[in-house]
């Protein structure tokens, strides 16, 4: 029995309902309906203008934050290709939510597309520079710095887990179209999310739990989200940032988004393990982990990957329970961040 | 094996131009009676692979080949034209593409070791990669300069690898996932920060590695949670990091590792601080076999020498961050396809950190000498003993053991003399803690020489991966003599 396979419940609910966003382990699917009312609250929760993420895309439109059933136990069960990316650079840059604006979002920690910036496009993304092992992935991925007593934490990696979401028929798995943009996680969230969404464990555990634990040194801390798999077929990008995707429930895409995509899971890592560490996100409380995805990997070797892995429910790749050998790119800081 | 002749009425040329399919069409036409066979035979099975089901739909080769450049002027143009029994025959040059392999019963032949080369460019992440088609041979070539593995085979039933040199890999050089009945021999994989060769989850895997190198990689041999008729034979295992260590983990399906059979191999000199490594091939520096929380292995009459630990052995592997629990002893032959049945792991019910202990291992009549800390050793964590983890030590050649006189504490036949042991113990934290040398560049690890050619590669008839793995009399195999300059 898969995760797919237990039972669901579908909750209708007006605006964060705190029991709702618990940490429930069971799967269940939250519908919130946030038009107008999230906007005032995003306006009130926020601290300043450069801390803005997805808040205002968020707060203008309904958006529907559906629990994924999602992958745990051993890698070798279901089909997937993974990447493994080193830490590319951060910044106050988001070239989803704040296309252009440097500096107008809270700080990032980058991974895969090495030039990414406030200023990227799939133009100009494909074909780059890439922090990861698969050179042919220069796809972007960030996720809000983590801080520790004020400082941030230079994140050891990232792993790109692709996988049909469970349930789903992975024969019918489409590629992600280039140049799709999704954001996943809240980054404005009051109450902890889904760990179904974003969520923290130790090492490859996958006791996910909604806020950072206490990890042994061999096992660090991880964060893991976990991106939509069903989209629209028409646009790249919406309003919200979120209205063009959304999430399988019980193997099925909706008929308003009728695509079938690969099940992203991004998983950083970071140096942080025992105790004494007072952590938060750039965007605020640990709570609050989300990340983004832009997609710029070379089309080809993208559509290769999910056809002949995913499609054919083979394991192409695996990730290690241990460091991996990733590639040697030092840290480096953009945008005086 | 030449089931239905490959002759030059048989080379049926597929290539994509439009010439020579009118060419070939012709060919056929005139030849029709002789090629009838072959082409009923690609009529009855079809040519697309089903899946990853099933054992191959046929047995024999074509008597079709393709060759590159003459035919198609790619590698993966060859493959992809290429229908199941062809024999794809590679001409000298440097192919600069990675090749993926969706069709079963291919033979992708290079007809100079040394001289067809892939080359990724540190680009390109698999030299071959073998995507569940079955019964796929690969022979006769050199993949280098991949990001990932050099030869790769995942989800299928038959496998082999002959005469494949690999260099400078990212991740293996010689590499089986999720496959059964296999066959790697007069293999040469170096450069890799994992493993040279590895052969992961699996059991029964009913797989081969013989008359093969390993060098200069993190580890010269990785198999984790794999076995069941998994037979390391006659190989040498020099220069790496550590040489062979067979692996238990819940990080990924079938565990534990158990059941390998590890006879007759040269394992020397495994302390390579220059070389690439992930973490575990930094811990299990300086060891020459090191079984790594794996079970029920045979390990016998292999030649080991000049590690700085221990020549052979056996220590938990510890996870502290398992995902799922240690399975019970009625689960150990529990096939691998099983496992994939089984329902999740609630997290919340699994107790890390879990130790994967060294269990009923067999260890007899190797020649071990120059270790560091022991020849044989045996190392536990948590409540673990030596006595009780049942591994056995007799008619070995070596001068130190730990705990203090192993062999005698376990022996194979009769009963351990009751020792202390605690006396000279491993002590695995200490060891595990302590610095090691930091990771090389998979990227600027030695080239490898010239390598020794398959016989006849350009006139071999095609040899579908149907009839593997081949059968080992491990019984008649004698502990190596000791490699000349050593």
């Amino acid at each position: 029995m898969t995760a797919a396979d237990l039972p669901r419940e579908t909750l209708t609910v007006p605006h964060r309902p705190a029991r709702a966003r618990a940490p429930s382990r069971r799967p269940a699917a939250i519908v919130l309906i946030a038009a107008g009312v999230l906007g005032a609250l995003v306006t009130g929760c926020r601290t300043g203008g450069a801390d803005a993420d997805a808040g205002a895309a968020l707060g203008s439109t309904t958006t529907d934050v559906v629990v994924p059933a999602v992958h745990s136990g051993p890698q070798g069960d279901t089909a997937q290709f993974v990447v493994k990316c080193a830490f590319s650079h951060a910044g106050p840059d988001d070239p989803i939510v704040h296309p252009g604006h440097h500096g107008a979002s809270h700080r990032h920690d980058f991974f895969g597309n090495t030039g990414t910036d406030s200023e990227s496009t799939a133009a100009s993304l494909v074909g780059g520079e890439t922090s990861c092992t698969q050179r042919l992935d220069t796809a972007a991925y960030w996720a809000p710095s983590l801080i520790d007593h004020g400082e941030p934490v230079t994140p050891l990696g990232a792993i790109a887990y692709y996988r049909p979401a469970p349930g789903v028929d992975q024969t019918t798995l489409t590629p992600y179209p280039t140049g799709l943009k999704m954001v996943s996680g809240d980054p404005v969230a009051q109450e902890p999310q889904p760990v179904e969404i974003a969520g923290w464990a130790c090492g490859t555990s996958s006791d996910v739990q909604s806020s950072p634990p206490v990890c042994p040194a061999a096992a660090p801390l991880r964060v893991r989200i976990t991106f939509p798999d069903c989209w629209d077929g028409r646009n790249l990008d919406s309003a919200d940032h979120r209205a063009h995707v959304t999430r399988s429930q019980q193997g099925t895409c909706p008929s308003s988004h009728p695509v079938l995509l690969p099940q992203l899971t991004l998983v950083v890592r970071y140096p942080i393990s025992g105790d004494g560490h007072d952590l938060t996100l750039a965007s605020g409380a640990t709570i609050t982990a989300h990340a983004d995805f832009l997609n710029a990997w070379d089309e080809h070797e993208l559509t290769d990957q999910v056809t002949m892995c995913l499609r054919r429910g083979l394991v192409c790749s695996v990730a290690s329970n241990k460091a991996e050998d990733e590639p040697q790119d030092s840290p480096t800081s953009r945008a005086g961040s | 094996m030449q089931r239905w002749g490959t002759n030059n009425a048989g080379r049926i040329d597929r290539a994509g131009h439009a010439a020579r399919l009118i060419v070939a069409v012709i060919a056929v036409t005139m030849v029709a009676a002789a090629c009838s066979q072959t082409d009923n035979n690609q009529t009855a099975t079809g040519t697309q692979n089903p899946g990853t089901t099933g054992v191959p739909a046929v047995a024999g080769p074509s008597g079709v080949t393709i060759r590159v450049p003459a035919d198609q002027p790619t590698v993966q143009a060859a493959v992809t034209a290429a229908k199941s029994g062809d024999l794809i025959l590679i001409s000298a040059g440097v192919y600069k593409e990675g090749v993926n392999v969706e069709t079963d019963n291919l033979t992708i032949r290079g007809v100079d070791r040394n001289k067809v080369i892939l080359d990724g460019e540190f680009t390109r992440e698999n030299g071959v990669r073998v995507l569940g088609a079955n019964g796929v041979a690969i022979e006769n070539m050199t993949a280098r300069n991949f990001t990932g593995n050099g030869f790769f085979w995942t989800g299928v039933t038959g496998y082999r690898g002959s005469y494949l040199t690999t260099s400078r890999t990212g991740n293996y050089g010689v590499y089986a996932f999720d496959s059964t009945k296999g066959q790697f021999d007069h293999d040469f994989a170096s450069g890799s920060p994992d493993a040279g060769f590895y052969i992961g989850e699996c059991y029964p895997c009913d797989a081969v590695i013989t008359d093969s190198v390993a060098e200069h990689n993190g580890l010269g041999y990785s198999g984790t949670n794999s076995g069941g008729n998994l037979l390391l034979v006659n190989n040498t295992f020099r220069f790496n990091r550590a040489g062979v260590v067979p692996n238990s983990g819940s990080y990924e399906l079938c565990y534990p590792e158990r059941e390998t059979t590890i006879v007759g191999n040269t394992v020397y000199s495994n302390n390579q601080g220059d070389t690439p490594a992930i973490d575990v091939a930094l811990l299990a520096m300086g060891n020459g076999i090191l079984v790594a929380g794996g079970r029920d292995n045979t390990i016998e009459r292999n030649l080991v020498f000049d590690h700085e630990r221990t020549g052979i052995g056996l220590v938990p592997y510890p996870e502290t961050d398992a995902v799922d629990n240690i399975p019970p002893e009625d689960a150990m032959k529990k096939p691998c396809a099983d496992t994939k049945k089984a329902p999740k792991v609630d997290p919340k019910t699994v107790k890390n950190p879990v130790y994967w202990p060294p269990k009923n291992n067999r260890v007899v009549g190797n020649v071990v000498r120059k270790s560091g800390l022991a020849d044989l050793g045996v190392g536990v964590l948590g409540d673990m003993t030596v006595p009780n983890l049942n591994n056995c030590f007799s008619d070995n050649t070596a001068t130190t053991t730990s705990p203090t006189d192993l062999q005698a504490m376990s022996p194979c036949d009769g009963k351990g003399n009751g020792a202390d042991p605690t006396v000279g113990a491993l002590d695995l934290v200490a060891l595990m803690a302590s610095p090691r040398p930091g990771k090389g560049d998979y990227k600027t690890q030695p080239e490898p020489g010239d390598q020794p050619n398959m016989p006849d590669a350009a006139g071999a008839p095609a040899r579908p991966a149907t009839d593997v793995p081949m059968k080992i009399d491990v019984a008649a195999i004698k502990v190596p003599a000791q490699p000349a300059g050593t």
